[in-house]
Formats: structure tokens, C-alpha cells, sequence
């Protein structure tokens, strides 16, 4: 269980590549209050990236639409929700882990993304409620990396 | 942070030295030298990250656009990247294509 502050701090943006800057600080804030080493700050950072960029790329199709992000941090770590108002799109059926033998050349970069956003963080959910898509992320300040680099 | 990219060239290997942090945003102005870099025709693109703080996915593509550019023998190096970095192009398999080294 991660212990977190009562009430999230949020931020609401324009689903644009430009306001990732922006929630790329908001992230790293609530980091820096939950006293997350670097490594697990970098992570959570990646996680909301990553996501946020899809969002914008493919979520809203370069339309206009919102993003919400809204996060709590504690001494046990950080926890953050994304949500938008794009059509339904669940990250965990979109992931494409790296397929061996494939060269990197023919891969889908997007769905990378999604698959470092996912092993990045220590937990993570997706719920489709009322219109909006929710995935929330938590990295846990003791938590280790579940994606160590090869030796 | 925005991203600095310069070019040059030291002998037969051109050199690609970024500073910043590379997204989605940033990473169109590593994609155009890129492009500026694979007609020099050099034997190696090295490509030094020490200055980058962050990388993205938007990262991953562009260095996978760098191998579709240059030619089949033209090697690629990424030097200095730091550890999250290079883990990064590790988990996207990039590692077995493009040389990641320290220095």
C-alpha cells in the first residue's frame, strides 16, 4: 500500500505536443515531494510522457481535446492519473513489446512508447468511465526497477 | 528544456552532439540533421548524448530513422548516454544495431 497525500494536485492542458513541457514539471514536482530518486523520478516522468504523447498523437487524431493529469505524492511514492475525452483506448491491449528477431526498422515506434510507459512504473490500471479514458500510475519510492538493464 | 544539436565533421565520422532533453517536441530538430548527416556520405555517425538528460520515444525514432538514411556499411554509434538513456534503447532492441558506447 503507498501511502500518498489526501488531495491530488491536477493539472488540466490542451492535448498538444506543446503542453508536455508542462506536465512533464508537474510530474517531476510531485516527484521531488515524494523524494523519489532519480531513477524512479526519470520512470514515472517516461510513464506520463509517453502516454501524453500518445494521447495527443493518436488519442485526439491532432484534434482539439483536453488532457488531465492529477497526482498525489507521498513518503511512500507517486500516483497519477491521465485521463481524456479521446475514443477508447485501453494502453495495455496496445502495447507492443519488442518482437525478437524483428529488425528495430520495422517496428512500430508508438506502441514502443506505450510498452516503455508500462514498464516503467510499478503499477498500473485503465478504466473507460463516463466518455474518458483513465490509466493511472504509481511508482513506489522503494520500489525497484522492473525493467533492469540487460547486463 | 529545449534541445541543441550540432554538427561537424572529424574525419570520417560525422558527429551529431545533442544537449537537452529529446520528446516529441524536440526530437523534429534531431530528425532534420539526421538527415543533413546521412548525406556526408561518412563511414560512421556518431551520435554523442552525454549533454541529454531525457529521451523519449520520439528518440527512438529518430535514430531509427538514422539507420533507414545512411548507408548499409555507414556505422552508427551512440556515445556517453546516460544510464536511463541507453536502458531505453536497450528495451527497444536498438542496442543490437546501432553501437552504444561509453566514450
Amino acid at each position: 500500500m503507498v501511502e500518498l497525500a489526501r488531495t491530488p494536485a491536477a493539472l488540466e492542458v490542451p492535448a498538444t505536443v506543446g503542453a508536455l513541457g508542462d506536465i512533464a514539471a508537474f510530474v517531476l514536482r510531485l516527484a521531488e515531494g515524494a523524494a523519489l530518486d532519480k531513477g524512479a523520478a526519470y520512470r514515472i516522468r517516461l510513464a506520463v510522457d509517453e502516454l501524453a504523447t500518445n494521447i495527443v498523437m493518436h488519442g485526439y487524431r491532432g484534434g482539439d481535446g483536453r488532457i488531465t493529469v492529477r497526482g498525489r505524492s507521498g513518503p511512500g511514492g507517486v500516483r497519477i492519473t491521465i485521463e481524456d475525452t479521446a475514443p477508447a483506448f485501453d494502453p495495455v491491449e496496445g502495447c507492443l513489446p519488442p518482437v525478437p528477431g524483428l529488425p528495430p526498422e520495422r517496428r512500430r515506434v508508438g506502441g514502443l512508447g506505450i510498452h516503455l510507459a508500462l514498464t516503467s512504473v510499478d503499477e498500473f490500471s485503465y478504466t473507460r468511465r463516463d466518455g474518458r479514458n483513465i490509466s493511472t500510475l504509481t511508482v513506489k519510492a522503494e520500489g525497484t526497477d522492473p525493467c533492469p538493464p540487460r547486463p | 528544456m529545449p534541445l541543441s544539436v550540432s554538427l561537424s565533421i572529424e574525419g570520417d565520422t560525422t558527429v551529431i552532439e545533442l544537449t537537452g532533453e529529446l520528446d516529441a517536441k524536440t526530437a523534429p530538430d534531431f530528425h532534420q540533421t539526421i538527415e543533413k548527416a546521412a548525406g556526408h556520405g561518412t563511414s560512421t555517425v556518431e551520435i554523442r548524448m552525454a549533454g541529454v538528460g531525457y529521451m523519449a520515444s520520439a528518440g527512438l525514432r529518430s535514430l531509427v530513422f538514422a539507420q533507414q538514411k545512411v548507408a548499409d556499411h555507414v556505422t552508427i554509434k551512440v556515445v556517453g548516454a546516460i544510464e536511463p538513456v541507453s536502458r531505453t534503447i536497450r528495451t527497444a532492441g536498438l542496442d543490437r544495431s546501432i553501437l552504444l558506447s561509453d566514450d
